[in-house]
């Protein structure tokens, strides 16, 4: 037996999920491009998804090894930060059987309180959505331009920290709970002049509702039409899985659309909608479809219920499909 | 006015007979039970080859993607082909992000999928 085990192939050491605070563009430059250095003399892909300006200093660090690296810009793959997780996925499923190394570097200082709240989420459910997966992922963090509450979530959502050039155990992981209580407190108040609508069964009237208000808000048709589409699939749900009906509301300032559905079901998956569905299921296509339309999706849920807040910028252009 | 339509035909191409289910409005959840029934009563006559015109639909949204998915599945397990044709834009657009497209052939009209 004893013998059967040294036969082994060498255990991968699974999945590692590695936070990085930096304090230059030296030092990140340095870190990143080791880390994904280290992977290619190992034989390891290597995929760095990172605001564009910083794909650039990777670049210039790893000189001839970049050919040999996939880059991303991560204010357009991330824009919505459950884009991530099935494009980051892909990159894995590109290379069957072989261990990987990604770097995402999810937040920036530019980003919406509510867009703060889903890039955290993300980091904390990239834990469950990677722990089978054979990969290295590093998460650089702007010490310097980031809000301290920001980087103190950050410390809660990964296992390890890279910190002068070694990985170390962290002891603050997922303290007290796996997805931060920033992400989990209930949402801000929708306006006052928000319209508010009850719907029990006629979803096609919720859908005209949606579509008037979204184009005469600045959404250009096509993407009234994915606004649509997310709102009529939160609410199919209510018709699902509730015995009761459930309310929109819809509102809209200078820069986005915001649509509100709120109803008694309760979803308990936290990774709900964040994985491509198999095309042959005949099931979990709603959610996904939720958030592969939407500039960012909210959703709070618990044993009152659930509410599932859709954005829609009004100056981005659709989302390829 | 129902909000959703269905109505069948057969076509020929090339000598060989087609079933042409043509939906329009708009398929949704508080559909998708007739949907599935209409296509259910055809697929008991073991058609070689279905087509759902999807030219009509305004709108469609997971569940009917769903009866549509279990068509699929019936028609391979009677060595049937089954086929969508003429999805305007949204309808298109939610096919590709299933990767629905990936299982069952769209094609851009009856024309091209009894060609196909």
């Amino acid at each position: 037996m004893a013998d059967c085990l040294a036969l082994r192939p060498r255990a991968t050491d699974g999945f590692r999920h590695i936070g990085f605070f930096y304090r230059s563009h030296g030092e990140y430059a340095t870190a990143v491009a080791g880390f994904l250095r280290d992977g290619l003399v190992a034989g390891q892909p290597g995929f760095a998804a990172v605001p564009s300006a910083r794909v650039s200093l990777i670049r210039e660090a790893l000189g001839a090894d970049a050919r040999q690296v996939e880059f991303a810009d991560m204010t357009e793959m991330g824009r919505n930060p459950a884009w991530i997780i099935p494009r980051v996925l892909r990159f894995t499923g590109n290379h069957p059987g072989r261990r990987v190394r990604y770097v995402g570097e999810p937040i920036w200082t530019s980003r919406t309180d509510a867009e703060l709240r889903e890039a955290t989420r993300h980091e904390a459910l990239i834990n469950l959505a990677f722990a089978t997966e054979n990969a290295d992922i590093l998460c650089p963090y702007d010490l310097a331009g980031l809000d301290p509450a920001v980087v103190a979530d950050a410390r809660c959502t990964h296992p390890l920290l890279l910190s002068g050039g070694r990985q170390q155990k962290n002891p603050g992981y997922a303290m007290p709970f796996l997805i931060p209580t920033s992400c989990r407190l209930p949402l801000p108040t929708p306006p006052h002049d928000a319209t508010s609508h009850t719907y029990h069964t006629d979803l096609s009237e919720v859908r005209a509702l949606v579509f008037n208000h979204a184009t005469d808000a600045g959404l250009t048709v096509a993407r009234a039409n994915d606004l649509v589409l997310a709102v009529s699939e939160v609410a199919a749900n209510t018709l699902r899985h509730t015995c009761s009906h459930g309310t929109l509301e819809i509102w809209h300032g200078q820069y986005e659309v915001v649509c509100e559905v709120h109803d008694d079901g309760i979803i308990t998956d936290p990774l709900a909608g964040r994985r491509p569905p198999d095309p042959r299921d005949s099931g979990g296509h709603g959610l996904w479809l939720v958030h592969q339309v939407c500039d960012l999706v909210e959703l709070r849920s618990d044993s009152t219920g659930t509410t599932v807040r859709m954005h829609m910028a009004v100056l981005h252009q659709a989302v390829a499909g | 006015m129902d909000l959703l339509t269905t109505s069948v035909a057969t076509v020929e191409s090339a000598g060989e007979p087609y079933t042409v289910v043509a939906l329009s409005g708009e398929a949704d959840v508080t559909n998708s039970g007739a949907l599935h029934e209409v296509l259910e009563a055809e697929l008991a006559r073991q058609p070689r080859a279905l087509i759902i015109d999807l030219g009509g639909l305004r709108f469609m949204d997971s569940s009917a993607l769903h009866v549509i998915l279990r068509a699929n599945r019936t028609m391979d397990r009677q060595g049937g082909v089954l086929a969508l044709a003429s999805p305007r834009e949204p309808v298109a657009k939610m096919l590709r992000l299933t990767a629905a497209d990936q299982l069952i052939p769209v094609y851009p009209t009856v024309e091209d999928a009894t060609a196909g």
